[in-house]
């Protein structure tokens, strides 16, 4: 907790109404103001407590506040330190600590998931149970989706134009297990816009989950080795579709500034999210109309943490006969933060719930975000809510559609179409 | 101590002193002596003697609302400010006006103009004072744009009734420095202290005015039918209604992009029709009235010069607004309770048998009603209760003006949510009671 | 056990569960507001979620004798909810339910912690808008902006919170619920309680006046080489008797900081810029801006700028509204004073200023609301340089003894505080104080709500009627005097 980073709050309070948990609870400490006041009394030499680590377990890390906030103060840093060190002197609960360890040694691991893709499935039968047994297994078998074939990509995908550019593309873990569509849609897009588009087959996870949980040495780890595949693959530009890992490759400069060699090579690599390379390259790819409505949600790590709001809804806008809607409160977290749902499954199923009523309020066909979490974290809160299913699609999804002439009929629907109630 | 030894003090305090006559009389009690103090200090001292010989003090200007409020329980002093009557200073680059309490309205507003600016109040009492103005917070139609004397009002120098000359506010526009005592004095009656000199903002005379007026032959209709009850009787049956195009022109012209100033009706005799008129100010006026014409129905025109009525209080039969019997109520109400408004007044008028004339703001819903100064004591009363009943729950009714033998008969401040609070505040402010007692709701 | 823990252990009776702060680490997170050189952990903290909540905490105070302090979102610049370390914190974040909105009376009842913002945002798609806009109106609350009687850039023409306000609920010191309404005859003390900074007791429920939304909105960035320049459009718009929404000026340091924190993009090389704000009718806003275009460019103004549309109008205030704190960008610490002399006195106050930063060697930045001459020079100070944050202090008090001697203010909208109450003598007598306490001691004899606010000398207040008791021990001590 860098205090010279901590100066920087002039305590005007400006991000308060911008934080989901002090909407939510109105009480100071759980305010990012509260927050950073919290980690000066640290600083100082308080020694963490139980109170003080569960407020700072509280913050989504949507870094809305970092949007809100006039001073420029470094929250999104703040945090990141702060985590690392609760991790390192605070104690947790035991049962706090075996779910922590169950998130992490599932999550970042694509065969794992994979693996996990069944029984997870039959665990939404079980759901009752499991949130007597612990609230955040019941979340994660709520949030589990209906999971579509594997789509597998190839190492290459070749542009259907004359090239314009040479890209890799970041497949994920949670979008390339569970929403692998999207993937495809999106090499579509690049491709058919002029993109040659490498996607290397071993890339793994890019440590997003691990650095916005305070896991500093795994995230480091998952850092190094992104970096490596890419590298390998020959690209200095990589095309981001999920949120989350967006912003942390963004980062990595930052995370890995103490190794050195390493600092550099982060620096060479361009990471764009895909609305925000798409708008910098200039459509050529004729777009064909799609007559839907759509409500665009702002996932907090494109929106927040790397500032691309513009971007999506221009593209979305250039489409012929697409209605776009906005969501009300979309500057607030929908709850999802990565792994926020599964170790805050309280706090997070109050925020879906408020999420859910502002995007059915909005009234549209289709939900479109940017980012796997957002979009599994609303589509429970509908189906709790007792809406049913929610048509849910990613911002590539629809210009795939858009640029293939597909029917709108198809966005959102077999892929996460659900079997069970 | 004889009544020798007061008037000697009084002279020794080098205050023009003179004894009172008929003419002095307040609300019916005629004091013993006039003060004409000529500064704060003055005042002062003539309250320093009140309170070393427990005096009862009552502040006029000019005169033209003594007769308001209840009666004071005593008066043995009458402290005239009529010699406070400079303006002290208009800061016409800063938009701020000082001046003492017995400066006139008409006065204020010539000095003002000179400097092409404005106290943007309709003071409706022709020959009211700074003071009195504050003291009734009496306002006029371009309240609806403006807000009353007390959004107006910047700064306030006070004498209590010990004699401490306090201020509050100052000449800046833009200032939360302690508590707004002028805010409190405001409408306060003389109760808590005697207002020397106030500071208002101002605002430049408008480049252009425009009235629109319109007439409205029956604002309340009656229908006549029947009705059959579950045994088969069947009762006669009288229901009244707003005018349909009172209640669509209304909402569509406060309302309007257009901002008019203010929106006034005059109802001279509530069996008969009203005149409606609004104002509109700047330098676009007249385009904007024309554009407000198409909103008030086929009557509707544009004129230059306001109507006759305009910014006054109604009246009954030539008495002026300073007569001795005038009997003057004000309806306060929610803005969209218009109904309510006319209905209240033109059923309380048939019940208790009266003549009333009402005017007032449509904008703001605040209406004033006179009736005949020679109206029986008891059908006043009657009346009251029954507008107060008319015009629903939310709505206030004060009695302003009524003569004392009809105002021992009725209630003239209704429902006071804090009374409690109000008390407290006075026996802070005047402890032993000797500034206009008795004139203010729960004896205040 | 002393009063404050017997009062604590029967504040569960009366409050949800999660309503009582006790944990020391919690607590501390209270210990200020936007002012941050005031701090002091309160005793306990209470979220209360009704006026019956907080009316069950006042009487408990009252019972103990234990002062009470009401806090909203903890913006006030002038330390108004410092907390009592021997006292509760009434803090009103969970109160916020907009609890009626009424179109056809203009009217919206709202609980105190709704902030300032979110009443524009429900009544705005009707065309309706909550007029004061102080620049922390996305967060500050309703009732600290009835506290404060907040004003905002647009109060110039618009009025203050107290022009806004038409009945509020109140828990008074007693811990009675009393509706204070601008219908009622008798004293208006909703005008007295409006401003007087939580000594009179706690909003509960505020009823606002909504205005109708204008036609027209122009906003114009004017840019000129120096402050005077900049000055001089300003008096000279008002002596053409044009009254715009907003005049707002800001010189070059202030400048440079919100260009530094929310990239507002204001010309190039400008001494200061002028933001005028120009609303109402089609037909009159055409002919206010042409008076006023030509006045900036009749006095000197090197680029005019006008917004087009409502993204440029808010990329405009962008660099205004974020200047406070944006200053956080170009200075470790700063102190932001609220001043207030007549408009025709700003340039002899402006020229004090720049002396007095040439003699203790401070930054200071100017930002103000030019039409109203509310000045809130921000002064700069690295508080790791010996003997420079007292310079500060300094400099920040010596221009308010300028504002009082051009006839001005101590403060404008951010209310006296703490922060200020040591001021208040040298701007008014002690008759004039000791009149405003009349007040208090009506509303608060035994002075438990807010104190140490406002006024530089707590005042007993004696019995009424009259009867005094033996000296007091505050009063022996030399702490305090009676009335």
């Amino acid at each position: 907790m860098d205090p010279e980073l901590i100066k920087d709050c002039v305590h005007c309070g400006f991000c308060l109404p911008a934080c989901p948990t002090y909407v939510l609870w109105g009480e100071e400490m759980d305010s990012p103001r509260g927050r950073i006041h919290l980690m000066g009394q640290h600083v100082e030499g308080t020694p963490i407590t139980d109170a003080m680590a569960g407020h700072f377990d509280a913050c989504l890390g949507c870094m809305a506040c970092v949007t809100a906030c006039p001073s420029g103060v470094r929250y999104d840093r703040l945090i990141e330190q702060t985590r690392a060190v609760v991790e390192r002197e605070h104690v947790r609960r035991p049962d706090d600590r075996a779910i922590r360890a169950l998130v992490f040694a599932l999550f970042p691991y694509r065969r794992r998931l994979r693996a996990m893709r069944l029984p997870m499935r039959l665990t939404r039968r079980l759901r009752a149970f499991l949130d007597q047994v612990h609230p955040s297994l019941g979340a994660m078998a709520e949030l589990a989706p209906a999971v579509p074939r594997s789509v597998r990509l190839p190492p290459l995908v070749r542009a259907r134009r004359r090239r314009r550019a040479r890209v890799g593309l970041l497949t994920g873990c949670v979008q390339g297990e569970f929403f692998p569509q999207v993937n495809a849609a999106t090499a579509r897009v690049l491709a058919l816009e002029g993109c040659d588009v490498v996607i290397p087959p071993r890339q793994g996870c890019c440590g997003a989950l691990s650095l916005h949980a305070g896991r500093e040495a795994e995230a480091r780890k998952f850092a190094r080795r992104t970096i490596a595949a890419f590298e390998r693959a020959g690209v200095d530009t990589v095309v981001v579709n999920a949120a989350g890992c967006g912003s942390s490759m963004k980062d990595y400069a930052d995370v890995l500034a103490g190794e050195p060699g390493w600092a550099a090579r982060a620096e060479a690599l361009r990471t764009r999210d895909l609305t925000e390379f798409l708008t910098e390259l200039g459509p050529v790819a004729e777009r064909r109309p799609l007559p839907v409505t759509v409500a665009y949600h702002d996932a907090c790590h494109l929106a927040h943490a790397q500032g691309v709001r513009a971007q999506p809804r221009e593209l979305l806008r250039a489409i012929p006969e697409l209605e776009l809607r906005e969501i009300g409160e979309s500057a607030i977290c929908c709850g999802s933060a990565g792994t926020y749902n599964l170790v805050q499954p309280e706090a997070a199923r109050e925020l879906g719930d408020r999420k859910a009523e502002r995007v059915l309020a909005a009234g549209a066909d289709v939900l479109v975000s940017a980012n796997p979490g957002c979009t599994m974290q609303i589509a429970a809160a509908v189906r709790r809510a007792g809406k049913g299913e929610i048509r849910v699609a990613h911002t590539a999804e629809v210009l795939d559609a858009s640029l293939r002439g597909l029917e709108p009929g198809i966005l959102g629907r077999s892929p996460i179409r659900r079997r069970m109630p | 101590m004889s009544e020798r030894d007061v008037g000697d003090a009084l002279e020794a305090t080098g205050v023009a002193v003179r004894a009172a006559g008929d003419e002095d009389e307040v609300a019916g009690v005629r004091p013993r002596w006039v003060a004409l103090p000529e500064s704060a200090e003055e005042i002062a001292a003539v309250m320093r003697v009140c309170a070393a010989h427990d005096l009862a003090a009552v502040a006029t200007g000019g005169g033209t609302k003594l007769h308001w409020g209840a009666p004071p329980r005593r008066c043995d002093v009458l402290v005239d400010l009529c010699c406070l009557n400079r303006v002290v200073e208009h800061a016409a680059g800063d938009l701020v006006v000082r001046a003492q309490a017995g400066v006139t309205v008409e006065a204020l507003a010539r000095a003002l103009a000179e400097g092409g600016q404005e106290l943007a109040l309709d003071v409706p009492v022709p020959g009211t004072t700074v003071g009195g103005l504050l003291a009734t917070g009496i306002a006029g139609p371009r309240r609806f744009r403006h807000g009353t004397v007390r959004d107006l009002l910047i700064g306030v120098t006070v004498v209590l009734a010990d004699g401490t000359i306090a201020k509050s506010g100052g000449k800046v526009v833009k200032n939360v420095a302690g508590y707004d005592l002028g805010k409190l004095f405001t409408g306060s009656y003389g109760t808590l202290g005697i207002i020397a000199d106030a500071t208002f903002r101002l605002h430049p005379l408008p480049a252009a005015r425009a009235w629109v007026t319109a007439t409205v032959e029956r604002p309340v209709t009656e229908t006549y039918g029947t009705w059959t009850n579950e045994d088969g009787l069947t009762f006669e049956t009288l229901t009244t209604d707003l005018d349909g195009s009172l209640a669509t022109m209304v909402p569509a012209v406060t309302e309007s992009p257009l901002e008019p100033s203010a929106m006034e009706v005059d109802w001279p005799d509530v069996s008969g029709r009203c005149t409606v008129a609004v104002l509109v100010e700047g330098a676009a006026a007249a385009e904007r009235a024309k554009a407000l014409c198409g909103l008030m129905g086929e009557t509707a025109e544009v004129a230059e010069e306001p109507p006759p009525w305009w910014g006054r209080l109604p009246e009954h039969g030539g008495t002026g607004n300073t007569g001795g019997g005038e009997i003057l109520l004000e309806v306060r109400n929610m803005p969209c309770r218009l109904a309510d408004g006319f209905l209240g007044l033109f059923e309380a008028v048939r019940e208790a048998g009266v003549r009333a004339a009402m005017r007032g703001s449509l904008a703001s819903h605040v209406f004033h009603v006179a009736l005949p100064p020679d109206t029986d004591p008891a059908l006043v009363a009657g009346f009251t209760s029954q507008l107060r009943a008319g015009v629903g729950e939310e709505a206030r009714v004060v009695v302003l003006a009524v003569p004392p033998e009809a105002g021992r008969r009725l209630d003239r401040w209704g429902h006071v949510g804090a009374l409690r609070l109000m008390h407290r505040v006075k026996e802070r402010f005047d402890p032993d009671r000797r500034l206009s007692p008795g004139r203010f709701p729960g004896g205040i | 056990m002393s009063e404050l823990e017997r009062l604590t252990a029967r504040l569960a009776a009366v409050l949800p569960p999660g309503a009582v702060i006790t944990d020391p680490v919690r607590l501390r997170t209270y210990e200020c507001d936007g002012l941050t050189h005031h701090r002091a952990t309160p005793g306990v903290v209470v979220l209360p979620d009704g006026a019956e909540q907080v009316a069950a905490v006042v009487r408990l105070c009252g019972e103990h004798g234990v002062p009470f302090v009401a806090r909203g979102s903890g913006t006030g610049l002038s330390g108004g909810a410092l907390p009592r370390t021997d006292g509760v914190l009434i803090v009103t974040s969970r109160m916020r339910r907009i609890v009626e909105i009424d179109i056809p009376n203009r009217r919206a009842v709202v609980e105190p912690g709704v902030t300032n913002l979110a009443i524009t945002e429900a009544v705005r798609d009707q065309g309706y808008y909550y007029a004061p806009d102080p620049s922390s109106q996305q967060v500050c609350s309703i009732g600290g902006n009835v506290a404060e009687n907040s004003g905002g850039a647009h109060c110039l023409k618009y009025g203050f919170t107290v022009n806004h306000v038409l009945a509020a609920e109140i828990v008074t010191p007693d811990g009675d619920i009393v509706e204070l309404s601008a219908m009622d005859a008798g004293y208006d003390l909703l005008g007295a309680f409006i401003g007087s900074e939580g000594t009179l007791g706690i909003a509960t429920k505020i009823t606002v006046r909504l205005s109708r939304a204008p036609e027209a909105v122009t906003t114009l960035l004017a840019a000129f080489t120096s402050i005077e320049a900049g000055g001089h459009a300003v008096s000279a718009i008002i002596a053409a008797g044009v009254v715009p929404a907003a005049i707002e000026m800001m010189d070059a340091l202030a400048i440079e900081a919100a260009e530094a924190a929310v990239h507002c993009s204001y010309p190039a090389g400008a001494g200061a810029v002028l933001v005028v704000e120009l609303d109402g009718p089609h037909a009159e806003v055409e002919h206010q801006f042409a008076a006023v275009e030509r006045i900036c460019r009749d006095s000197g103004a090197f680029e005019i700028r006008v917004a087009a549309s409502a993204a440029e109008r808010a990329a405009i205030w962008k660099g205004r509204k974020s200047a406070f704190a944006a200053v956080g960008r170009i200075s470790p610490a700063y102190i932001v004073q609220d001043g207030v002399v007549p408009r025709t006195a700003l340039p002899r106050v402006l020229a004090g200023i720049d002396r007095l930063q040439e003699e203790f060697g401070i930054r200071v930045a100017n930002v103000f609301h030019a039409g109203d001459g509310n000045l809130h020079p921000l002064v700069l100070f690295d508080d790791s340089v010996p003997g420079e944050a007292e310079r500060a202090e300094i400099v920040s008090g010596r221009i308010l003894d300028l504002c009082i001697e051009h006839g001005g203010s101590i403060t404008g909208e951010h209310g006296v505080g703490v922060d200020k109450a040591r001021y208040m003598p040298r701007m008014f007598t002690g008759d004039d104080l000791d009149t405003m306490q009349l007040v208090r001691c009506a509303f608060d004899p035994r002075g438990l709500a807010n104190p140490g606010k406002v006024f530089p000398t707590p005042r007993l207040c004696g019995e009424v009627p009259g009867v005094r008791k033996g000296a007091h021990p505050l009063v022996e001590a030399g702490l305090a005097e009676q009335f």
